[in-house]
């Protein structure tokens, strides 16, 4: 059976790492997260959320909070995650990777401005 | 309710992420609705979760993982072996439901689809105006049926709400009858009865509300037994005379006076460069009113050193023209196998037409995926007696005629009720159509066959 890709980090996997390298957050907590980062161009459907925090989990790159459940207004338990170590690695990783492309198109002038 | 919505979408995830993220998932879209509010937001919401859905869904089961249950490693240190399976997932009840309402869904939607008239290209489901131009049914013979007697009122057809059930009963009744008494092969008639009225008794039928759909819907389920294309139900918006005595009737004369006005649908007779002669004809119109245009258009490409027929617009029509047009193509009187008629004299040329000098000149016959009935009668036989040169495109395949049986003041019924046997040696043109000796596109085939025949010329 296949194990779920995470080489190359798809682009919904690094958004929600970067998602909780602020604050540890519940699910809507890091759609909104990623929403309000990409201004609003990534919205993070369910599936495609969960998707991707089952295969960051199955990868040790983020975890589930055991003992921060805590239960919403209707009494809804939510679950929330917190980046590891190795996630934030290789979000760090990642991001320089993200740099040096950048570098690269700014050097071939197809970037112009003072950004990153 | 959208949230009861939501629930069921997420049921078409596997059991194993249900089990882990369905409530989550859920919970996350409450907060959505919570949030999102006013018309357009609503719009995007849903957007999002089915663009999300389309997207994960597959990915999902694509990674799929069962998980392993099976006996504790303990009980294999005895020496008897343990296995280990995957686990089950038998079908919940509300995964039957769902897959029963979605099936039910598609199967509506797809009679829908095949009950809209509007795109249906088939040769069927003709009007009775066009049956001169359209199809190649002898001779109108119009049977009274048992239900002649019934006579609808007018208000109930026409497009117009209103056919009723009775009405509609009567129609499918009479038509299976004639189908079954009449068709060319019983066996086949008796099947299609049997399935028009099988439809009938299902229901299939009840969400016809006119006529003309009634029509098509009829011949499709014919079709569906049989697919010979000269079987068809038809319906006229106008009354359909009662007792019509051949050329008397109403409908007769306006044929012929159609076919007078449209030069009996020659649409071109004329002579190209190179002394090539080109007919471009439309149908096989009836020999009766046209024979006299018929022979001056021969005649005014009487003296061309070869002849092109462009049967690509031609819808068939009387074989008698097929045999008179055929006559100047030969010295010597010919066999022309006509699927249609059992006779045997009438399917001879009248060979050799005097005064004809078209018997040894090469003939190039234009068709294209239109080219039907009489029109592939003409085709299919200069081909097999090599007298032509087929170019174009392969023809529609429409083989039997039919006579046409009355069923009552709007409908009637097409049944093709003989079968000759062909002399050639392979199959003719039902269903297949007459393959092209030489395939090309129809825009082009006219250049091709000027083409053909200049090189063959040049060679004489």
């Amino acid at each position: 059976m296949p194990k779920r890709k995470l080489d190359p980090l798809p682009a919904s996997a690094f958004q929600i790492l970067l998602a909780l390298a602020g604050e540890d957050l519940h699910g809507y907590g890091i759609m909104r997260q990623v929403a309000e980062q990409t201004e609003g161009r990534m919205r993070l459907g369910p599936g495609t959320l969960y998707s991707s925090i089952q295969a960051l989990l199955e990868a040790r790159l983020i975890e589930e909070l055991k003992e921060r459940e805590a239960e919403n207004s209707l009494g809804a338990k939510r679950r929330y995650y917190r980046l590891t170590s190795a996630g934030r690695r290789l979000a760090r990783t990642e991001a320089e990777r993200l740099a040096d492309l950048l570098r690269v198109a700014r050097a071939k002038k197809i970037l112009r401005g003072d950004y990153v | 309710m959208s949230e009861r919505i939501y629930s069921w979408l997420l049921r078409l995830y596997p059991a194993g992420f249900r089990e882990k993220y369905g409530e989550d998932a859920l919970q996350l879209f409450r907060d959505r609705t919570r949030d999102e509010r006013g018309f357009w937001r609503i719009v995007r919401l849903w957007c999002d979760l089915l663009l999300d859905l389309a997207w994960s869904l597959p990915q999902e089961y694509f990674y799929l993982r069962p998980e392993f249950v099976g006996a504790t490693p303990l009980h294999s240190t005895d020496g008897v072996p343990s296995f280990y399976c995957l686990q089950p997932e038998p079908l919940r009840p509300g995964a039957v439901l769902f897959g029963s309402v979605m099936s039910s869904l598609a199967i509506v939607m797809f009679s829908i689809l095949l009950g809209y008239p509007g795109k249906y290209t088939g040769a069927g489901a003709a009007t009775i105006g066009r049956i001169g131009g359209d199809t190649e049914f002898s001779e109108p013979q119009r049977t009274e049926t048992a239900n002649a007697g019934n006579k609808p009122s007018r208000a109930g057809f026409g497009g117009t709400p209103g056919l009723d059930a009775a009405e509609r009963r009567r129609v499918v009744s009479s038509a299976a009858t004639i189908i079954k008494t009449y068709y060319v092969e019983p066996e086949s008639g008796k099947k299609m009865a049997d399935a028009l009225l099988e439809h009938e008794r299902n229901g299939d039928d009840d969400r016809v509300r006119s006529g003309a759909a009634l029509a098509v819907l009829l011949t499709q389920q014919i079709r569906a037994v049989n697919p010979d294309r000269h079987l068809t139900v038809d319906y006229s918006e106008a009354p359909l005379p009662e007792q019509p005595d051949g050329s008397a009737t109403e409908a007769m004369s306006r044929y012929r006076e159609m076919l007078k006005e449209q030069h009996c649908t020659f649409e071109e007779v004329r002579v190209v460069p190179r002394n090539i002669g080109y007919l471009k004809l439309n149908s096989f119109p009836d020999v009766s009113v046209c024979r006299e245009i018929a022979e001056q258009a021969m005649a005014s490409v009487n003296d061309a050193d070869a002849i092109i027929f462009d049967l690509r617009s031609n819808r068939g029509g009387d074989p008698a023209m097929v045999m008179l047009l055929a006559s100047y193509l030969f010295d010597h009187p010919e066999y022309m196998y006509n699927p249609r008629e059992n006779t045997t004299e009438q399917n001879w040329t009248r060979s050799p037409v005097a005064g004809s000098r078209l018997s040894d000149k090469p003939v190039y016959v234009l068709t294209s995926t239109a080219t039907f009935s009489a029109a592939e009668h003409f085709a299919y036989d200069l081909k097999m007696l090599r007298r032509a040169t087929i170019v174009g495109e392969k023809t529609a395949g429409a083989a039997h005629s039919g006579v046409w049986h009355r069923i009552n003041d709007h409908f009637g019924v097409g049944v093709p009720e003989t079968k000759a046997i062909n002399p050639f040696a392979t199959a003719d043109w039902a269903e297949i159509g007459v393959e092209p000796d030489t395939k090309v596109g129809a825009r082009d085939a006219l250049t091709v066959a000027e083409g053909l025949a200049n090189r063959k010329l040049r060679k004489k």
